[in-house]
């Protein structure tokens, strides 16, 4: 299979390995159908966009549906095993990237670690009112659950869908002075830390 | 030749499988010579009178003589498949064959002296399917897309495959079962709309047809003028004889994105059917301190529910009589009511699964636009009740919901031939998936309801210096500790290079492709070599397994159907025309006289046509309708058989 050796780190190759003609997508020749891995493309890149928090969701998609189209192992049916098994991982890749970018709080984290940040695992500072917080709304909710109190329940339910959307706005915002400096860049780290916190809150109730 | 290889599409149920194909026209049913699409996914295995191999059954021939021959019979067998003991414990009270553990955490099934794996058992059902299809088209047929709840877990889908390979067939794709009900759902609509309302691609005896009206008569048409160019989010619904899907998707032109799927791989018909055996069951042992639970009375409470239920979807009661012997004798009517009173809670189940489906999709119940209905228990006027009350709005039901599914299984073979390039299908894996960390946690790689094919990388290294090797225990589900989440296997990373411990680095690919079935690969990062990767399956078979049951199927299958299958015919109609006498003699006297001398012309008449005729389709009709003109006679047996056991 052919690898994209003629590329520089990041961008689209000039020309197609297989075929020589010039091309408009890391993944694929829309000539000669040869899959590239592109594994070194970033998720922007990839749907053909500058690194940005503000996407135009129905883009996202289209770019997504053509890709998708032209990559998914439905499409080479009759093809060699190692095409299957590239299209799947080029499929596979195309679907991380599209999941990234249409959510709001996976496309920040994204950004990021892409722009200098640090990722969760290096950086697990979470606000401690934040902390406290979510400590009280859990035993609000077991409370809530054991009793089978649903006034209480759809009570909890919106306070932190409220929170959540509260935290996202402040996502967004910091999100949107990227690279910024350390200062922002920690700023934003600890409010995808609390996001996840509150996430799973929403997903206990 | 290659381009125009026919694909066939298999809907391979737990009571009923089809098989259909797509060409120029679309897809079309594969019917038996009455015009059945539908196979009983039943086999029998008969000793053979002569005492050499026993011969198998399929089919209706099977399910027709369940009472006589009970624990030969084997019925539901997708229930079994790629499960182990454990999982099926509730089944086996219901099960009238025996079933026994097999190695690795597999069951087997047990007849005489001889053990079928239920991958034989599900092989000998394609196998019947894939004949069907060659009779028709006249040519040898290699490949099969074959459809399976989308709710399967990896094993359960490994299996199919596994059964469809031990049956000639290269399965070239797994799709779920609602997938494939919205891919012919979609297109139906698409293509009423631009021809204005179109004639059915398949259009069966029943009078239901695959296409919609452009409008729905009953529903809230508020779809754009345009409607085709639209994006719809539509969810289907499928209940069938042994499990439930729901799927969320978006259907748009010819993308069909799955957004989610939630279900339950064992709740079914099957288990409505249940509800009643257990109140018979019940009411038996009150009145009459009689426990009925032989085998041969298990299939005759089968298939008893089971018109029990089919009569309560179309009348408002139903009379249940059972002849115990010593003139004893149970009876009760049952209304519609009091059985929607049993299945309630079952049913009740379906819908807390829609609301996590919706809730995964993130969306609420007013943005599902149309909500397709697929498989026989939705005829249940109690389920339509209960989903249009928890969508608010009535389900669209112009799709005959026991073929939908083999259609759009073969649209999508006509899309993997290269027929339909257009057409674009998206789904997603059913369940999270994980790796067993420290302490028995599960470490989550991909979450369930991820667009497949995906694709997640863990690194790994050794405890001990001088490791050369490493396990890893791989989770499907949901819960948070390994103990409760299914081993899909262990996977042994081996021929490390040997190195102080935390030094090797070893990069584990776990990619879910578009069948949704995982595979993984291994790649040790200091020396680059791919390292070897032994995977121990649970609940499935070896690929020496898989390769001996490919071999040995050919002694194990009946004889072939072209070639003696005027044989078959005539025995059959020894076998029903003997068994007819018997029951007239047994419980002839229940019947008026005039009844009874019909049943007895009947008899002379089918033996006559069976002796003279070379017309085998007009023999195979004339045995279908004497099945059907002793239908009443049969069920006298049935009370008959309850009443020895
Ligand atoms: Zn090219």
């Amino acid at each position: 299979m052919a690898s994209n050796a003629n590329t520089s780190r990041g961008t689209v190759p000039a020309k197609c390995v297989s075929c020589d003609r010039s091309m408009d997508s890391p993944l694929f020749c829309a000539h000669c159908r040869t899959l590239y891995p592109a594994d070194d493309v970033s998720h922007f890149e990839l749907f053909g966009l500058d690194p940005s928090y503000d996407l135009d969701a129905e883009v996202i998609r289209r770019t997504y549906l053509n890709l998708a189209r032209a990559i998914h192992p439905d499409r080479f049916p009759r093809a060699a095993e190692e095409v299957e098994r590239l299209s799947e991982r080029v499929s596979a890749r195309v679907n991380r990237a599209f999941q990234t970018l249409s959510d709001p709080v996976l496309r920040a984290e994204y950004l990021l670690e892409m722009l200098g940040g640090k990722s969760a695992t290096q950086d697990k500072n979470v606000p401690a009112e934040v902390l406290s917080q979510t400590l009280m709304l859990r035993e609000e909710i077991e409370e809530a659950k054991a009793s089978d109190d649903q006034e209480s329940l759809g009570r909890l339910r919106a306070q932190v869908g409220k929170l959540c959307e509260q935290t996202l706005a402040g996502v967004a915002e910091l999100a949107r002075r990227l690279p910024g400096d350390e200062v922002c860049r920690q700023a934003l780290r600890a409010k995808l830390n609390s996001m996840k916190y509150y996430q799973k809150l929403l997903e206990q109730l | 030749m290659d381009e125009t290889e026919t694909i066939l599409g298999i809907d391979l149920g737990t009571t009923f499988s089809l098989v259909a194909y797509a060409d120029e026209e679309g897809p079309h049913i594969i019917r038996d010579e009455t015009g059945e699409g539908r196979l009983p996914s039943v086999i029998g295995v008969v000793p053979s009178p002569e005492g050499g191999k026993p011969r198998v059954t399929i089919g209706w021939t099977a399910r027709n003589h369940a009472v006589e021959n009970p624990r030969a019979t084997v019925y539901s067998i997708k229930r079994l498949i790629g499960k182990g003991m454990d999982d099926i414990r509730q089944e086996l009270p219901f099960l009238a064959y025996a079933v026994t553990a097999g190695p690795r955490d597999t069951v087997r099934v047990e007849i005489e002296e001889d053990r079928y794996t239920p991958e034989e058992i599900s092989s000998v059902i394609l196998r019947a399917l894939r004949e069907r299809a060659e009779r028709h088209l006249g040519r040898a047929v290699r490949k099969a897309v074959i459809t399976v709840p989308a709710y399967f877990d990896d094993a359960q889908r490994q299996a199919t495959r596994d059964a469809g390979q031990a049956a000639g067939l290269e399965v070239v794709r797994i799709i779920n079962e609602p997938t494939a009900a919205a891919l012919a759902y979609g297109i139906g609509v698409r293509e009423a709309l631009e021809q204005g309302a179109a004639p059915a691609p398949a259009r069966t005896e029943r009078g239901h047809v695959s296409l919609p009206q452009p409008t729905c008569p009953q529903g809230p048409s508020d779809k754009p003028a345009n409607a085709s160019a639209a994006a719809q989010t539509v969810a289907v619904y499928d209940l069938g004889g042994g499990t439930f899907d729901v799927s969320i998707l978006r259907i748009e032109r010819d993308v069909f994105q799955v957004l989610s799927t939630a279900g339950d791989t064992h709740l079914g018909g099957d288990d409505f059917d249940r509800e009643i055996i257990k109140l018979v069951q019940r009411e038996v042992q009150e009145q009459f301190g009689l426990s009925i639970d032989s085998p041969t009375t298990r299939q005759a409470l089968r298939g008893f529910a089971e018109a029990v239920k089919i009569r309560l979807s179309e009348q408002e009661q139903a009379n249940l009589e059972l002849d115990l012997g010593d003139n004893r004798s149970y009876h009760r009517t049952i209304t519609r009511n009091e059985f929607e009173a049993l299945i309630d809670e079952l049913v009740e189940r379906t819908l807390v699964l829609c609301r996590h489906a919706l809730r995964d999709a993130g969306l609420s119940p007013e943005d599902v636009e149309q909500i397709v209905l697929v498989g026989g228990s939705t005829r249940i006027p109690l389920v339509r009740r209960r989903v249009e009350a928890a969508f608010g709005r009535p389900p669209y039901t112009a799709l005959n919901p026991d073929e939908v599914v083999a259609i759009g299984a073969a649209m999508q073979a006509s899309v993997l031939s290269g027929a339909a390039a257009d057409m674009l299908l998206l789904d997603v894996t059913p369940l999270s998936l994980g790796i067993e960390t420290m302490g028995g946690a599960v470490g989550k790689l991909i979450v369930r309801n991820t667009t497949i094919p995906c694709r997640a990388t863990e690194m790994f290294t050794t405890f001990v210096d001088g490791q050369t090797a490493i396990k890893i225990k791989v989770l499907q589900g949901e819960r948070e500790l390994a103990a409760d989440c299914r081993a899909l296997g262990e996977f042994e990373l081996r021929g490390i290079p040997a190195m102080p411990a935390g030094l090797p680095k070893v990069e584990v690919e776990f990619l879910i492709d578009a069948n949704g079935i995982l595979n993984v690969a291994a790649r040790e990062q200091r020396s680059g070599k791919q390292a070897g990767i032994q995977v121990v399956p649970n609940h499935g078979l070896t690929r020496d397994e898989v390769a001996r049951i490919t071999r040995e199927s050919i002694e194990f299958a009946r004889e072939d159907i072209d070639a003696h299958r005027r044989i078959d015919l005539v025995n059959q109609v020894e076998f029903d025309t003997h068994k007819a006498e018997q029951m007239l003699a047994k419980v002839g006297d229940q019947l008026k006289r005039a009844q009874r001398e019909r049943i007895e012309r009947d008899i002379a008449a089918l033996r006559k046509l069976a002796a003279e005729t070379q017309d085998l389709d007009e023999l195979h009709r004339a045995l279908d309708a004497f099945g059907k003109s002793t239908l009443h006679l049969a069920e006298l047996g049935i009370s008959a058989a309850l009443k020895d056991t």
